[in-house]
């Protein structure tokens, strides 16, 4: 294994002054992006000059060695650290410091710096929280230690790096609720990501692109949906403290109880405190106990909460058409989230929701025309009364059940305008049969058919048309009674009391009976129906 | 003559290129350390070969400026004319580097215009090719050069996909963005909107009716004036749309052809697109 390129102390200022530039040309997209852990939409702008004060400071420093400039650059980095997502990056980058010897500095110890960050940013937060620039630091990390491996170039390090933090960033939306509900990815995580890209860039020499063309948001990995939280987040409150012999854990223990997404970094002669509190007299008076203050900043969080909403509200939607629906059961929510429904009311068969509740979801979306899929017999009078109560314009699809919901859904098209989508999902709607499947809690008799208590029936389409022993008789008889196709889709949807071993057997039976058509097996969570089967 | 230049991202095939004297400049790929020229020194079947193999995505770069000033100035010995059509700039820089190119050529009595696509694969490719007719019968740069660009969107591209994670871990979603992510297993459909940007259009649920939705979407117009059909890896179902839409233009005028290697990182193996120029009869030209 040939040994990697070395770099140079001023290379590495190089490679950070670009790599600022590179992230200012995207930093008000960053700020627009921010949600967590409040909207308070400035993180790219903290980012930025935090990164900035790092070069600033490695230009005062006179020494030339990689080690040298990056001391100075972590030094400036804490100095000027603002915001959650500053005060992690300058950790990142004191662990960069951390790793770097000598007069040159390699892939490996980029690599090393980079775990050595990690674990910094993880330590310096009272409750680290995934799904945010910490879980991206983290696999970039790890990808960066693996590349190691297999050569020390620091190009291929960043490499991995890169590729590692780009997966990351696009994920963060499914591991934290609030990223997922706002339809984006973590901002701080974007902002690391374009900062490694940066470099990446810079290495490889591709400084004249780096002009030309501008960073890349992350899409994330699943579909968008708005909800909008209205609690006091309180004050955004930053400060340094400068003294002799103070210990970052006591400090850490007092301020915890006095707010949340407390950041406590630095050394016992400078500690540099984030918070987010409805105090911030409290902490600053504790603090003041410690030695002196510096660098105060406190900002009101629901003025930022305030502006974020108006650049969200204000975002282009990915769809001209809102759409909302009627959904109970969680695997089904799931599902129709998936399909890009922007709101869920939860509800349906014996939980009907009020009109106020539609009416609440119709103006909570982002659109000005939107559809409304009452995925329920009983819903659907409620869904018509919308209309009159709402500045929108909302049309109503008739879907009597889930499954014509979700075949309305598959329809959708994002070019055709609000009346034709109408029309294509009415369409849908009669290309689609429902079968459910429920054992009867007393003997009947429906329709001349009699049926005994603890039989399994099949409704078809509101018509009661078998009643067998067990599921898969009763299936294997309602499905009889349809014309399914080979080009036709099955989908089982079970229900939350059945257990997925069950479920594969019926999956199974279904694949028996019909081996040329593609059957798929979903958990729908719904109640009441142990099964809900869709043939289109 | 004018001399027609674009990108391999226009999925010009080699044939095509030297049938109607189209330079096609290839992006690079790169997979890990190695560094290969797009259809050059990598064919599409090795393409996706080594992308089952390999652990990361590859990634992919353009020309430099100076690269393409050099192109400029070698065709500009034989021609004073030169015509450029880029791959759309919301996907890539190299319109951007031809534009620094433009001013960089050391010949400044040849006359070039660059035409920023706003479209990829054959969506830019047909463009790029009525282009090269057009200089073939003998038109100028200043006939041909505001014709195309008017023509950009009367020529319509829609592709089926298995997946966009592709397009998605490439950065090139776009709007298309809100089809990613269901649990029911879907065929989504996508377009190049009039702004260069990926746009969503609707999702199928299995390939056979992605297959029957483009057949249709080929039906739906009336003046075809050219028809492409592309693939990453299935030829066969390609042509067999293809057989299936020479009912409505003839079969040897349809152009079927593979996607190029630096496409296919972004697509995937399981593109299926067709395109289409729609050309109302009155139409100047």
């Amino acid at each position: 294994m040939a040994a990697g390129k070395l770099y140079t102390g001023q290379e590495l200022r190089e490679m950070f002054n670009y790599s600022t530039r590179w992230l200012e040309k995207s930093a008000p997209a960053i700020n627009a992006l921010n949600v967590f852990p409040v909207p308070d939409g400035d993180t790219g702008i903290n980012m930025l000059l935090t990164m900035r004060s790092a070069i600033e400071e490695s230009y005062h420093s006179p020494d030339r060695s990689a080690v040298d400039v990056a001391r100075a650059l972590a030094q400036g980095a804490l100095m000027g650290a603002r915001g959650n997502s500053g005060v992690i990056l300058s950790q990142i980058i004191g662990g960069l410091a951390f790793a770097l010897e000598g007069e040159q500095f390699g892939g490996g110890n980029f690599a090393g710096g980079l775990v050595q960050g990690s674990d910094r940013a993880y330590r310096a937060l009272s409750s680290p929280v995934e799904g945010t620039i910490l879980t991206v630091v983290r696999e970039a990390a790890m990808a960066a230690k693996e590349a190691l491996t297999e050569g020390d170039d620091l190009t291929f390090v960043l490499e991995a790096a890169v590729s590692a933090a780009r997966d990351t960033v696009a994920s963060t939306p499914s591991l934290l609720p609030q990223l997922q509900e706002a339809g984006v990815v973590d901002a701080g995580g974007q902002g690391l990501y374009t900062i490694l890209e940066g470099f990446l860039l810079y290495i490889r020499g591709e400084i004249e692109r780096m002009e030309l063309i501008a960073p890349r948001m992350i899409a994330p990995d699943t579909p968008l949906s708005l909800r909008l939280e209205d609690k006091p987040y309180g004050y955004d409150t930053v400060f340094i403290i400068r003294g002799e012999g103070l210990s970052l854990d006591k400090i850490r223990k007092r301020l915890q109880s006095k707010g949340n997404c407390l950041i406590i970094a630095g050394d016992e002669k400078v500690v540099k405190v984030h918070i987010h509190t409805l105090k911030p007299g409290k902490v600053l008076e504790y603090a003041l106990s410690q030695g002196t203050l510096h660098q105060i900043e406190i900002e009101n969080m629901d003025d930022q909460a305030q502006d974020f909403l108006r650049v969200a509200q204000g975002k282009p939607p990915s769809s001209k058409i809102g759409i909302a629906c009627v959904v109970s059961g969680e695997g089904l929510t799931r599902v129709f989230r998936s399909l890009g429904v922007g709101f869920i009311i939860p509800g349906g068969q014996t939980m009907n929701p009020k009109v106020g509740d539609l009416v609440e979801a119709v103006d909570a979306l982002p659109q000005e025309e939107v559809i409304i899929l009452p995925n329920n017999q009983n819903v659907i009078l409620t869904a018509g009364q919308v209309k009159e109560l709402t500045s929108k314009r909302v049309m109503v699809v008739p879907t009597r059940t889930i499954i014509q919901g979700i075949a309305a859904l598959l329809s959708m098209s994002y070019e055709d305008n609000l009346e034709t989508n109408v029309q294509e999902m009415e369409e849908a709607i009669g290309r689609v049969v429902t079968i459910e499947l429920t054992r009867a809690v007393r003997s009947t008799t429906v329709d001349g058919m009699k049926i005994g208590k603890g039989k399994v029936m099949a409704i078809v389409d509101d018509k009661i048309v078998a009643s067998e022993e067990d599921h898969a008789g009763a299936l294997h008889k309602a499905l009889s009674t349809l014309d399914v196709s080979d080009e036709g889709v099955i989908t089982v949807y079970y229900g939350g009391k059945v257990q997925r071993d069950k479920a594969e057997g019926i999956e199974r039976e279904v694949r028996g009976w019909y081996p040329e058509t593609q059957v798929e097996l979903v958990y729908g969570g719904q109640p009441h129906y142990d099964y809900i089967i869709s043939v289109e | 003559m004018v001399k027609v230049i674009t990108d391999s991202v226009s999925d010009i095939t080699p044939d095509l290129a030297e049938k109607w004297g189209i330079t096609v400049v290839p992006l690079h790929i790169h997979f890990g350390t190695e560094t290969f020229l797009d259809r050059v020194d990598l064919q599409t079947e090795e393409f996706y070969h080594r992308l089952e193999k390999s652990k990361s995505l590859p990634t992919t770069s353009t020309v430099t400026s100076k690269e393409m000033a050099a192109l400029f100035d070698g065709l500009s010995e034989d021609t004073d004319e030169i015509l450029g059509i880029y791959l759309g700039t919301k996907l890539s820089a190299t319109y951007e580097m031809a534009l620094k190119a433009k001013e960089e050529v050391k010949n400044k009595r040849c006359r070039i215009e660059v035409v920023d696509s706003r479209a990829a694969i054959a969506k830019q490719g047909l463009l790029v090719l009525e282009a090269a007719k057009l200089a073939q019968e003998g038109k100028g740069l200043s006939e041909i050069e505001p014709y195309i660009r008017e023509s950009i969107p009367r020529v319509h591209l829609r592709g089926s996909f298995d997946t966009l994670e592709y397009l998605r871990k490439g950065g090139r979603i776009g709007r298309a963005q809100s089809l990613i992510g269901s649990i029911l297993k879907v065929n989504p459909i996508v377009t190049i909107e009039d702004d260069g940007v990926v746009g969503p259009c609707g999702r199928e649920r299995n390939r056979a009716r992605a297959i029957e939705y483009l057949y249709n979407f080929v039906l739906g117009f009336k003046n075809i004036k050219a028809l492409a059909v592309e693939y990453g890896t299935h030829h066969d179902e390609a042509e067999a749309l293809t057989e299936r839409l020479s009912a409505v233009f003839p079969r040897e005028d349809i152009i079927l052809s593979v996607t190029s290697p630096v496409v296919g990182t972004y697509t995937g193996p399981s593109i299926l697109a067709v395109s289409v120029w729609d050309e109302p009869p009155g139409m100047v030209r």
